[in-house]
């Protein structure tokens, strides 16, 4: 491999490769989109342009309910995370007690453990105290994952922030209260969105743990496309996934770009 | 390297007394961690140790009949399945990772890194299901590739519902999270040390090996565990890509659920090991990354 | 998402902590082990009962069953909304309910031999048959049934045969019998589908040797388990539903399917066929049942009779190609449907055909054991 050049622009081996990558990155989307818009669905050959999966998948009420499902999880789920994760970062921050290092420990076990295990130990828990399954349980279960998601961000934040920060607030007579509310609490913001956002699309994401503790009646989007792969009963699912491929690119580009601002406001 | 947990700020001087802000803040997110992941763990492990349990079933521990049963042959076929299939993702995406990562990193001009970037990881906000039917589409017989390649008078392909289909799904799913992790331990590359090695007549491979890499170890080592465990525990791609001949761990799990047979008993003890096994590889790799970070 | 590489990169140097945590849990699991106190396991609540929203009516059906016209004519005509979910083996279905996912449906779908088992179980109630009028038009052999006799648990509501759909372009030999697989194995290799159902699968592979679908002695289910052994490897995938798109699509030259699903893909292309294997198939029929657990058993009742309206089952039939074990119903079908071989056997074909009967438990067990051994190796 070659010693970084001076010149940027300079052809290398690696630049080659990285753009091969980069279509073997978007090569499915592509194909996707090329589905979507072909006429005929089961083969590759192009049949002529069409809108009407297009058109299918916006009067598929199936799909729209399942949509509103996943958004009603994640949304759920992120609201509650939102607010005991960053309690608990900022407790783990801030308090030495026994057992600390268990809490710690466990607090990062949904990121460690596979998906499987986590579904089948919450189905199998809820089993056991007779909890009837719904949309409460998915939302219960993702609840676990994401709050250990915004937790783990805002404690990256908070080994960087300024420790006087507080102190100073409180000697100025603010209440511990006071000073987590209008001092730490903005300044954790940043962090706070982007946990959300990295459990937002976790949780819209995931097919095992919502599969696994759905009540009969609760789909979410994940599971109602699996099971349209199974079954197949498609093609309405490439112009799905274009829509979805799209907003999701939007979001993630409009909160990268969040992001950098605040990064490079915070440096100047 | 000593470890110390994210350092508290000064200790601050309080109305109300410190064990009960520190309740309120840790309580939540303690009782529900205890409650839908400790709790839920133990019980599966206990389930473990009952044979042939359903539903309905009273759960009275009585022996290791479970974990005797992933003893036997097509069992551990079926593990070791999983485990190759783990591996051998992580060596594919570290082998187009690292080019990648190397060339945003220190190669690209410098305003653009942060786009390339985002572009390369773009495709993981999508939904990862919606990807891997996206390989059914391209690889399947009359598929995209085969249609491409009899155009082009080439013999086709037939790589759908066997393993190479499962190793392509899998690595296009984790490569996007090995690059990232590369790319955030190439950045900190002090390049003085690699000017310096040129200086002192290092040829550029030379370089790469004697400099590159063992300042990277840790992103290297840090992608390479993410991919393995992720990889052995994912359930999608093998499921959608993988046809008759690629069952493992994550979707005999499945089955042992919410499959046709039904064994909760023998579906704990497979999570059990499954659990087992990705701490098996954190503490291998803290071992040997305390070994290597103190060598330092 | 570059936290992710952050948290990877730190947790690494929180080896000790880590270290200490795994020592700890692993203290924690092993007392656990050692206290072994009985609870039961999900037992599946008959007595407790949801209340569901009394305009909203949830199915639990195969695919295929119920498609969007179905459901707008029963809206517009009761005002309920129907909410169906899919499962592809009566195994499966079973296995949801007893997870206790099912508790939101107030018709299920299973096919004969598994109402027998569920009624069993305790799971179903007995219908009133008072305010299911159209039972009367039901064909004489559904409502004598053996798995349900008198139809007191269940109200058929289609029935079919298992067989092969093959490509008659690409096999010049057309096939005749379950035999033919394992004969032209190496031909039909990676182009062959068989159902993801071990009772359906094992099943004809005990009739291909010359035993019953209904087996028990383990030394035939042994030789069955055997002989699938040596055909997988010319086996794509187990899949009741998606062999359809690619039977279509030129993915399969033959796959194992149901009846009904087989008149709807030579609908679309011709030169498919269907064979009901010679040496004997399994004759299936799909039932609708409510469990004890419906929230919305009124719902479920104007749903059945609904689907017992001789006009409704021959659209229906018509629609989605299932066969309807309603007389009425039949008889108002077009002679090009009545006739169709396909979607009704005449008798001779059915002479040697079964239907599959429950199986005790321990018989069961070594079903699913062989099954879980194909599907690992």
């Amino acid at each position: 491999m070659q010693a970084p050049s001076k010149n940027p622009i300079r052809i290398s081996w690696q630049a080659l490769f990285s753009v091969l990558m980069f279509g073997f990155m978007y090569l499915p989307i592509l194909v996707l989109g090329f589905y979507s818009f072909n006429q005929s669905p089961n083969s590759a050959q192009w049949g002529g342009f069409t809108l009407s999966w297009y058109v299918k998948f916006f009067n598929d009420s199936r799909i729209l309910s399942a949509l509103s499902d996943s958004l009603k999880v994640a949304f759920c789920a992120v609201g509650i995370s939102a607010i005991i994760g960053t309690l608990m970062a900022v407790g783990l921050a801030r308090y030495k007690f026994p057992g600390k290092q268990l809490y710690q420990g466990v607090s990062y076990l949904p990121l460690i453990i596979p998906d499987i295990a986590i579904a089948v130990s919450t189905l199998v828990f809820l089993a056991v105290i007779a909890v009837p399954l719904s949309l409460w349980t998915i939302v219960a279960a993702h609840t676990v994952f994401c709050l250990s998601y915004v937790a783990f961000v805002v404690s990256t934040r908070l080994v960087n922030l300024n420790p006087h920060l507080e102190e100073a607030a409180q000697d100025l007579g603010a209440t511990p209260y006071q000073s987590l509310v209008m001092v730490l609490l903005p300044e954790l913001m940043p962090a706070i969105v982007s946990g959300c956002l990295l459990a937002f699309v976790l949780s819209m994401d995931d097919f095992l743990i919502s599969s696994f503790t759905a009540g009969g009646g609760a789909t979410t989007l994940p599971m109602e496309i699996f099971s349209r792969i199974r079954t197949s009963v498609k093609p309405d699912i490439n112009a799905l996934s274009v829509v979805l491929m799209v907003t999701s690119g939007a979001v993630a580009l409009i909160a990268e770009t969040i992001r950098y601002r605040s990064e490079k406001k915070r440096l100047q | 390297m000593s470890t110390k947990a994210p350092s508290a700020p000064a200790q601050v001087q309080t109305s109300s007394p410190q064990w009960l802000q520190a309740l309120l803040l840790l309580a939540p997110a303690g009782i529900w961690l205890a409650l839908l992941l400790v709790i839920p763990t133990l019980l599966i492990f206990q389930l473990s140790l009952v044979p042939d349990i359903k539903p309905g079933d009273i759960v009275n521990p009585s022996g290791l009949d479970n974990y005797l049963r992933i003893f036997q042959p097509d069992v551990l076929k079926v593990i070791g399945r999983s485990l190759l299939f783990a591996i051998g993702t992580t060596l594919l995406c570290l082998l187009m990772g690292f080019p990648v990562a190397y060339w945003i990193a220190l190669l690209s001009p410098k305003r653009w890194r942060n786009l390339l970037l985002l572009a390369f990881v773009l495709p993981l906000w999508t939904s990862s299901l919606l990807r891997s039917y996206a390989w059914i589409s391209i690889l399947r017989p009359t598929g995209v590739l085969n249609t491409l390649l009899t155009s082009l008078h080439l013999p086709t392909l037939d790589l759908l519902n066997r393993s190479p289909a499962v190793l392509i799904g899998m690595t296009y799913s984790l490569l996007p999270y090995m690059v990232l992790i590369l790319y955030a331990s190439l950045e900190k590359l002090d390049r003085r040390f690699l000017e310096a090695a040129a200086d002192l007549g290092a040829t550029p491979p030379q370089a790469f090996w004697k400099v590159t890499v063992p300042q990277t170890l840790p992103g290297i080592a840090a992608g390479s565990l993410l991919v393995f465990i992720t990889g052995l525990g994912d359930f999608i791609n093998p499921e959608l890509l993988g046809g008759t001949s690629s069952m493992t761990a994550a979707r005999l799990i499945y089955n042992q659920f919410l499959g046709a047979t039904q064994n909760w008993g023998f579906g704990s003890a497979l999570s059990m090991v499954l659990i087992l096994a990705v701490s098996l590889a954190i503490a291998l790799l803290i071992k040997y990354g305390d070994k290597n970070a103190s060598s330092l | 998402m570059n936290h992710m590489a952050d948290f990877l990169t730190r947790s690494l140097h929180a080896s000790r902590s880590r270290r200490r945590f795994l020592q700890t849990s692993i203290a924690g699991l092993s007392s656990m082990a050692l206290s072994s106190c009985g609870w039961t396991l999900a037992k599946v609540q008959t007595d407790q009962v949801r209340r569901g929203a009394a305009d909203e009516l949830h199915i639990y059906t195969w695919s295929n069953y119920v498609d969007q016209d179905l459901i707008d004519a029963f809206r517009s005509q009761t005002g309920i909304k129907v909410i169906s979910d899919v499962f592809d083996s009566n195994e499966m279905m079973l296995a949801t309910f007893q997870a206790g996912k099912a508790g939101t449906y107030s018709i299920i779908y299973p096919s004969d031999y598994k109402v027998s088992q569920m009624v069993q179980l305790g799971y179903l109630s007995e219908l009133d048959h008072s305010r299911l009028d159209g039972l009367r038009n039901i064909l004489p052999r559904f409502q004598q049934s053996v798995h349900d006799p008198g139809n007191r648990f269940s109200v058929p509501v289609s029935w079919g045969t298992t067989g092969l759909i093959y490509n008659s372009e690409k096999l010049t030999e057309p096939p005749t019998d379950w035999d033919y697989l394992w004969k032209h194995k190496d031909k039909l290799t990676r182009r062959l589908t068989l159902m993801d159902d071990f009772r359906e699968v094992m099943g004809a592979t005990l009739r291909s040797l010359g035993y019953s679908y209904n087996a028990t002695d383990p030394q035939q289910i042994k030789q069955a388990y055997e002989k699938l052994q040596e055909l997988k490897p010319a086996i794509t995938t187990f899949t009741t539903d998606a062999w359809r798109d690619q039977l279509l699509a030129g993915d399969l030259t033959i796959a194992m399917g149901y009846s009904a699903d087989a008149v709807n893909v030579m609908n679309q292309n011709p030169k498919l066929k269907y064979v009901i294997p010679a040496s004997g198939t399994s004759l299936w029929s799909d039932t609708m049942v409510i469990p004890k657990t419906a929230p919305n058993p009124e719902a479920a009742y104007a749903w059945m009779d609904f689907m017992l309206e001789p006009d409704v089952a021959a659209r229906v039939t018509e629609r989605l190609f299932f066969a309807t074990p309603n007389e009425a119903a039949f008889n108002q079908l077009p002679d090009n449907l009545k006739n169709n071989v396909t979607l009704f056997p005449p008798h001779n074909l059915l002479d040697r055909s079964e239907t599959l009967a429950p199986l005790d438990k321990p018989i069961l067990e070594l079903y699913e054991k062989y099954w879980t051994k194909l599907t690992s190796s």
